[in-house]
């Protein structure tokens, strides 16, 4: 290998992990900068813009909304999208059907987000239901369903089926096999489908946008309307935070499943 | 081969039976989907065909095209599905290079290393996305780190504008969608053996040849999923226009939250809401035909 090319090789590396790495260490080093405004490079050390993001009412109770509705959103989702997982996987059907159903279950995956919040939005006014959580509730679990399925049908689809034919040789029930058997087995596939799914509630802006009101907001609106009249340090720690939350659910879901498989196709 | 090596024993016993679920267990999942996605988009498609009234979202009035016309007449209104093509165009097509290379990067790395580089490849999709452009508009303000280099460094002597312009919105839609890419076409190089390139170049192919008879040629299902996804992503992508494009980044999805949020116009906020949706689906279309037409040869 020619030396040229070996060192043209490791800039373009290095310049192509910088490019994905600097806007991450700049909110980073941005939120321990003790001056008021996000000077680079910082004006000494200091944690106080974490105390000020904490102390920010706008962003303690619009995060315990956002986590409130990610865990609401995940809970119906989750057994709405397992469900449809096993009837799609071993329902008797023709395989064009099944087809057609797989691709509606996945949809909400194309549809823009924004479009699902507007369709959202105009549908239930025009029937007379303005309640924010209700809108934000239905608008989440959409987000949630294709996540889990994608998951669950990926467990059901290499699941071995001679397992659940030693339960039933060995005299146990269809309801024992299924909670006994199947579902421990497909619980990896289910529960990182539903951290997924929670993630994704979690740091949604475009659905959301059209479906909170002047009382509810979600997290990252309430972060995106208090950057349209500050560029404080605040936003660099709390949006610290919530990269740190989010490498751990990730981490956590990487340990677990397998992160690569929601991502591909 | 023996081929009456791999037949299977004769069975004594009748096959074992598929485990079945009863079909209806989609039912519930399916009427929340009828009724939450797709009656809701419906009905938003009908309402582009009734006459525009600000404030108005009943299904009152005649049908008609008006909206759709007013739409295509004025530069002002159809110019907002050009910038969101070319924005999207440009977008993936930087993307792919830059995904390609990144997916080249991780496939020649070696395993001790490998982790590492997926996870600096990942790590844009592990950000919020507030947090994502937070930082980018820390990197690339008037004031911002960017600017404060090349000004220290001489190169300039007043900032550059990158913040709330084209290339701003690119740039963030690049970093958000380039770990999709790699993946994608990481998948497609993880299939082929490493030999047939080390072959290559043993008989004297340079890299360039390698790269374009070889990788590529075998990498267009990744790359077409690729491109389909980041492509799809990034006409339909919101918040990184709203936040480094300005209010003004005129893009399609920025011009749907003025006519719903602020106009109130949503029977003609409706005609661009489907318009967005007809784009979209036209897209996924098209390049996954692009590439069973290229791979088609293969299967002969």
């Amino acid at each position: 290998m020619s030396p040229y090319f070996t060192l043209f090789r490791r800039a373009g590396t290095a310049a192509l992990f910088a490019f994905l790495l600097a806007p991450l260490v700049a909110v980073i080093i941005v939120s321990v900068n003790a001056g008021a405004t996000p000077k680079f490079p910082p004006e000494g050390f200091s944690l106080r813009w974490y105390g000020a993001a904490l102390a920010n009412p706008a962003f303690t109770g619009s995060a315990l909304t956002s986590l409130v509705l990610a865990a609401l959103a995940t809970a119906i989702g989750t057994p709405l999208g397992v469900a449809a997982a096993f009837g799609i996987a071993r329902g008797k059907m023709p395989s064009g059907l099944r087809g057609l159903l797989e691709a509606t279950f996945l949809s909400p995956l194309i549809v823009p987000g924004i479009v699902i919040g507007v369709a959202l939005l105009v549908t239930l006014s025009t029937a007379g239901l303005r309640d924010a959580w209700l809108r934000l509730t239905l608008g989440h679990v959409l987000l949630v369903v294709p996540y889990v399925i994608r998951t669950s049908l990926a467990a059901l689809q290499s699941f071995d089926p001679s397992l659940e034919e030693a339960a039933h040789t060995l005299g146990a029930s269809r309801a024992k096999i299924l909670t006994r058997v199947t579902l421990p087995v497909l619980k990896p596939a289910i529960f990182a489908g539903a951290a997924f799914g929670f993630i994704i509630s979690f740091d949604d802006a475009a659905v959301s946008i059209f479906l909170i009101d002047s009382s509810t907001s979600t997290l990252p609106l309430a972060i995106m309307s208090y950057m349209q009249y500050n560029f404080d340090p605040s936003i660099a720690a709390i949006s610290s935070m919530l990269i740190a939350i989010t490498l751990a659910g990730a981490l956590f879901i990487e340990r677990v499943f397998g992160l690569k498989k929601f991502l591909g196709n | 081969m023996a081929l009456t090596d791999t037949a299977p024993p004769p069975q004594a016993q009748p096959a074992p039976r598929k485990p079945l679920s009863p079909a209806w267990l989609t039912l519930p999942g399916l009427c929340f989907l009828v009724f939450v996605l797709l009656l809701p988009v419906g009905w938003l498609m009908a309402l582009s065909l009734k006459p525009s009234m600000p404030g108005a979202f009943t299904m009152e009035g005649d049908w008609t095209i008006a909206n759709y016309l007013r739409f295509f007449s004025q530069p002002f209104y159809y110019s907002t599905l050009i910038k969101t093509l070319w924005v999207s165009a440009l977008t993936t097509g930087i993307t792919a290079v830059l995904g390609y290379a990144l997916a080249l990067i991780i496939w020649t790395a070696s395993p001790a290393k490998r982790g590492w580089v997926v996870l600096i490849v990942l790590s844009p999709l592990l950000v919020s996305i507030v947090a994502r452009t937070y930082g980018w508009m820390i990197m690339l303000g008037d004031r911002g780190i960017l600017n404060q280099a090349l000004l220290g460094l001489g190169l300039i002597e007043e900032p550059i504008q990158i913040m709330y312009t084209a290339g701003a919105v690119i740039i963030g839609l690049v970093h958000v969608f380039v770990p999709f890419m790699a993946l994608c076409v990481l998948t497609s190089l993880e299939k082929i053996d490493p030999k047939v390139p080390e072959a290559a170049m043993t008989f004297g192919a340079s890299r360039w040849a390698v790269l374009r008879r070889i990788l590529l040629p075998l990498t267009v299902p990744g790359l077409a999923s690729g491109l389909t996804i980041v492509f799809s992503l990034s006409i339909s992508s919101y918040v990184t226009p709203a936040l480094m494009g300005g209010p003004r980044s005129g893009m399609l999805t920025t011009f749907i939250y003025q006519q719903f949020a602020v106009t109130l116009d949503w029977r003609f906020g409706a005609v661009l809401v489907t318009l967005l949706l007809a784009l979209t689906l036209l897209v996924l279309t098209s390049i996954l035909a692009l590439a069973a037409r290229m791979t088609a040869k293969w299967s002969k």
